[in-house]
């Protein structure tokens, strides 16, 4: 139907959608927990028995029940664990003898349905020992209460680039410090986590709504001591993962485990509340920066110390804040940049990739240390960034970091944010609120960033196919797996563009490990520009693959068969001959092509800016006008990218003003109202937000894409906190920390000192 | 998380109810709109044996005036106070400026007022309103029926005078005279989500004197509070001309009135994002910033009346 935007526009906005949870299996048993309400303890007993007894339960165990049942396993991909920061540090899918985290499982029961499973759960009784909890990297870093005993809480240290020599600090014209606060935030889909595990003869197949297929098929094969061929993995239709949704979790395991043990289906679809309790978490990292620059505001020396808080376990994220280290220069020719980390055990979930993943931590710690330097220096903070761009000649840039930036135009991007956002306008507004002690102060804020997409060396590349069928239409096919990006309308029309047939001839397949054998997945904004890029370069194949084979059955050279908008055509003296794809297949066979493609890292890169209104008696934060300007290279489809980056601001101002998790004295989550207690920003708290876009093309491939999910996430926290200090003129910026809520702004605003600085 | 397993009763007449409720064997929940019941007991934190679900009960349907009074059945939703002239008067421009502070259009087209006052949560609009303005909640029980003045009613969060085999079938709020001025201003963080402080206010004035002040304050105790000293120290002052902007001089009355209504009135219970200090602080500021608007809403309803007869 034409109203509709995307092909897969109609089935979900129209309630057919099919997702984990609508997949009706008979006799499938649905698996529910029994949590921890503890923090951190020692699990003295957990009693099963009085559960089996309840009408509609099937079964209740705990880990000494369950003595096969396989631990966690860890990821060495993209360098988010390591072998070391697992080594003792056994992450058991049930709890054996410690609780690490709240609500992690002490038990699973079984059920007719779920309402039964929960009534077997509330019979199952469990002992805990409490011990103090830690839920801060600073309240664990000293090791006075360890998760695991023997070992040090800080599960990796890492660093990016050369230390600093300490002459550079003495002889700069200006050294600003701080601190930073990036909060533990909640990804929160719309869609909890999925699995559904229907053993069939001696195969396993396995719906969950994820993003890395292929990866849960080798795990689960590898916990069941399985070859992947006797798995196969399918993602239905899946509302959102921003990261989340990527990792075999404790309760994957165990809903294998137990299909396989019982032969039978087992589902686990997590609800809203074990999702707040026990989803992985994002960003989370306490930093200390110090910035030097010389009198004309040239930058000399950038230090970023991260303690970041990975949770309980180091089987997932350990290894995430390299990813903010790596990308800690920013946007600047800042000549010395060195980044160091602690990754440091706590009595929370784990924090795993969360839209951004390491890059808006780096982004907001280097734009507001460029505005605290600007304020410093009493120079304009546009004009100091302006100053120190990367400039447009200087690509690929090596930056101290070790990031190898692939290309950009930083000033073009921020031009135009300044011209959309109308600057000189708000400029003269906030002068003139200055100036009236009734009206409430107005502060403006800008924030460059460069980010990383297509994911980490040795995961740069996606496996896909291209089939052509004898009535004329293309079947593609790729290791992708959407949650939302679109690829069903995107990637089919660049095949179709590619090979000149009508979009609607072609169709996409994807999320099913038994039609792909071979996949990587969705995740660090590799879409279009790997698995887009792949496609295109297996819809070139096809066509040279089509030409060899026309020339063969016409008996002439290839070169003098051309391919024409579907078609093989060969333009002799005598006449021409044409025929079209299908026609093609028909008379040489089956046509299909499959390949490995892999593209280059790309660094993505825009500028956004923000106005906000402080109501200092209150300490309310009122956003007025939001411009988002990115580049990710080329656009495959501008309406698709736009709304990507509209989703991704709107989550960059949930944590700038609204996401945060407040624990109590024991160190549990205060969450009991659900999204009553996070806060998610919601349609009555949009600003106008202005997206906009530069078009610089990606390197990296022929298509030139470049990721563009992650661009507000990263881009717009800064841009927020710093319009806000404006508005307040603060002193000292470490007063401000996200989110800013109510409280927190006020009693900024009535701290004693503030800044009466000339700008 | 599913609510563990209940009786569910559906009674047609108010008698009916009362005897469901009356079955002292199990612990009985009261379903009007269920938008706190159901989440509840989803969360398992409440697991009635029975649910009473009075939606079957014609008799508690409908509002209407008696006398000088405005009588809300126990079956109303918060939606229907959405248009000002709902309700005659100031009153109505009360209410119709406070629901919308209520959640969201889909939660105010099914919970009720009267499961407001039954619920009794301190961060609730309706209940610092009905103690502010001296409201009746009225219930029935096996013993008959009674009715409880706001100003007892309210012992603590979810705490209430009503007994449990009682039924509330009504709440009665006072109408308010044209020479009545009100104003209601809620502070939160997201629209979405409860007040952490919100103040409703109704200012008599006569020839430019304030003769009687009405003051509730929402989540600034365990329970809704009336702001009794904050009230006397308007009694007697004039209101001026008033301030332009929302920020009040010093020396203002209602700036006076905000503080005194912060350190006397409230007793603020700390909750993430907004600890005792805090609470007090936007209580003195949205005491004073409601009783601007109150003032101007008077002032505004003097000059409509003047120009009417004009």
């Amino acid at each position: 139907m034409a109203q509709w935007t995307r092909r897969e526009d109609e089935r979900l906005l129209t309630g057919r959608g099919r997702f984990v949870a609508d997949i009706d299996v008979p006799g499938c048993l649905d698996a529910a927990f029994v949590r921890s309400t503890v923090a951190h303890g020692r699990l003295r007993a957990v009693d099963c028995t009085a559960a089996r007894d309840v009408p509609g339960v099937a079964g209740a165990w705990s880990a000494a029940d369950l003595p096969d049942l396989p631990p966690v396993p860890y990821t060495l991909l993209a360098g988010l664990s390591t072998e070391d920061a697992v080594a003792g540090r056994e992450w058991p899918a049930l709890v054996k003898d410690r609780v690490r985290y709240p609500g992690e499982a002490l038990a699973v029961v079984l059920g007719e349905d779920r309402y039964r499973a929960e009534d077997g759960v509330a019979e199952v009784t469990a002992v805990i020992e409490p011990l103090p909890a830690v839920v801060t990297p600073s309240a664990a870093l000293d090791d006075s209460v360890r998760l695991f005993d023997g070992l040090s809480n800080i599960a990796l240290r890492g660093e990016a680039g050369e230390p600093v020599d300490p002459a550079v600090w003495r002889d700069a014209a200006a050294v600003v410090e701080a601190t930073y606060r990036q909060n533990l935030l909640m990804p929160s889909p719309m869609e909890c986590r999925t699995i559904l595990a229907v053993p069939e003869g001696d195969r396993l197949t396995v719906w969950s709504g994820h993003q890395m297929p292929h990866r849960l098929r080798r795990e689960l094969a590898a916990l069941l001591g399985w070859s992947p061929d006797r798995i196969r993995v399918v993602v239905p239709d899946t509302g959102g993962a921003f990261g989340s949704k990527s990792a075999a979790f404790p309760e994957f395991v165990v809903v294998a485990h137990l299909a396989v043990k019982l032969g039978r289906p087992v589902r686990w679809i997590e609800d809203r509340r074990e999702s707040m309790l026990v989803a992985t978490r994002g960003r989370g990292q306490d930093q200390t920066v110090r910035l030097a620059a010389d009198a004309d505001g040239r930058l000399l020396a950038y230090e970023l110390k991260i303690d970041a808080d990975v949770g309980a376990y180091p089987h997932l994220g350990v290894g995430l804040p390299m990813q903010t280290a790596w990308m800690a220069a920013g946007a600047y020719t800042t000549p010395r940049v060195h980044a160091t980390l602690r990754s440091v055990l706590t009595n929370t979930m784990v924090t795993y990739p969360y839209r951004g993943a390491g890059r808006p931590e780096a982004a907001t710690a280097i734009e507001r240390t460029m505005d605290l330097l600007a304020g410093r220096l009493g120079m304009d903070p546009i004009e100091l960034r302006r100053r120190n761009f990367v400039p447009p000649d200087a690509f690929p840039y090596e930056t101290p970091t070790g990031r190898r930036y692939d290309s950009g135009n930083y000033a073009a991007a921020l031009d135009l944010a300044l011209e959309t956002l109308g600057y000189d306008r708000w400029c003269a507004e906030r002068d003139r609120r200055r100036r009236d002690p009734d009206a409430l102060p107005l502060g403006i804020g800008v924030s460059c960033y460069v980010e990383r997409s297509g994911g980490e060396a040795g995961g740069l590349h996606e496996f896909g196919s291209v089939e052509a069928h004898e009535d004329g239409t293309v079947t593609a096919r790729c290791g992708a797996a959407p949650s939302g990006q679109s690829h069903e309308t995107v990637f089919p029309a660049l095949v179709a563009k590619v090979l000149g047939v009508p979009e609607a001839r072609v169709r996409l397949v994807e999320g099913d490990t038994d039609e792909q054998p071979e996949g990587l997945g969705s995740f660090a904004s590799r879409s279009a520009q790997v698995a887009g890029a792949m496609l295109q370069h297996a819809a070139t194949l096809l066509i040279e693959r089509a030409r060899t084979r026309a020339a063969a059955l016409w008996g002439v050279p290839a070169e003098q068969v051309e391919w024409a908008d579907g078609t093989v055509v060969h333009a002799a003296p005598g006449g021409a001959s044409a025929t079209g794809l299908g026609d093609l297949v028909k008379a040489t066979g089956p046509l299909r092509v499959e390949d490995r493609y892999e593209a280059g890292m790309a660094f993505p890169f825009g500028a956004h800016a923000a106005v906000t209104e402080v109501d200092p008696e209150l300490g309310t934060v009122r956003v007025l006008s939001l411009v988002a300007v990115d580049d990710c290279g080329v656009v495959l489809d501008p309406a698709v990218v736009r709304g990507q980056a509209f989703g991704s601001a709107v989550q960059g101002i949930g944590q700038a003003l609204y996401e945060g998790i407040a624990f109590d004295d024991n160190g549990v989550p205060q969450l009991s109202g659900g999204f009553l207690d996070y806060l998610l920003p919601t349609f009555a708290e949009l600003p106008p937000i202005d997206i906009k876009d530069t078009r610089t093309p990606g390197p990296g491939t022929p298509l030139g894409a470049k990721g563009a999910g992650e661009s507000g996430c990263i881009g717009s926290p800064a841009a927020i906190v710093n319009a806000v200090a404006d508005a307040l003129r603060l002193a000292d910026p470490g007063l401000l920390q996200m989110p800013l809520t109510p409280d927190s702004v006020w009693r900024a605003a009535h701290a004693p000192e503030h800044e009466e600085g000339a700008r | 998380m599913k609510p563990a397993s209940f009786d569910y009763v559906v009674p047609r007449t108010v008698a009916e109810a009362v005897e469901a409720l009356g079955d002292t064997g199990r612990e009985a929940q009261v379903l009007a709109g269920g938008q706190s019941l159901i989440l509840e007991m989803h969360l398992q934190r409440i697991r009635p044996g029975a649910v009473v679900d009075i939606n079957r009960v014609p008799e508690l349907d409908g509002m209407r005036v008696e006398g000088d009074e405005l009588r809300v059945g126990a079956l109303v939703r918060h939606a229907a106070f959405e248009p000002a002239t709902a309700v005659p008067g100031p009153l109505g421009a009360l209410l119709s400026r406070a629901v919308v502070n209520i959640a969201h259009p889909p939660i105010r087209s099914r919970g009720t007022m009267a499961g407001s006052f039954g619920w009794a949560h301190p961060a609730s609009e309706w209940c610092a309103i009905g103690v502010a303005l001296d409201a009746t909640v009225e219930v029935t029980g096996p013993a008959g029926a009674r009715d409880l003045p706001a100003r007892d009613y309210f012992l603590g969060p979810h705490r209430t005078a009503r007994r449990p085999q009682e039924l509330i079938t009504a709440v009665r709020l006072p109408l308010l005279g044209a020479d009545t001025g009100v104003g209601f201003i809620e502070h939160r963080r997201t629209h979405f989500t409860f007040a952490q402080v919100a103040v409703a206010a109704a200012l008599t004035v006569h020839d430019g004197v304030i003769v009687d002040a009405r003051i509730g304050l929402v989540n600034a105790a365990d329970r809704p509070v009336r702001a009794h000293a904050a009230e006397r120290s308007l009694l007697g002052a004039e209101t001026g001309r008033l301030p332009a902007g929302p920020r009040l001089p010093d020396g203002h009355p209602f700036a006076l009135a905000g503080r005194i209504a912060a350190r006397e009135d409230a007793a603020p219970v700390a909750q993430p994002y907004a600890d005792v200090e805090y609470k007090r602080q936007a209580v003195a500021v949205l005491v004073g910033r409601t009783l601007l608007e109150a003032a101007a809403d008077s002032h505004a309803r003097l000059t409509a009346r003047e120009g009417h007869h004009r």
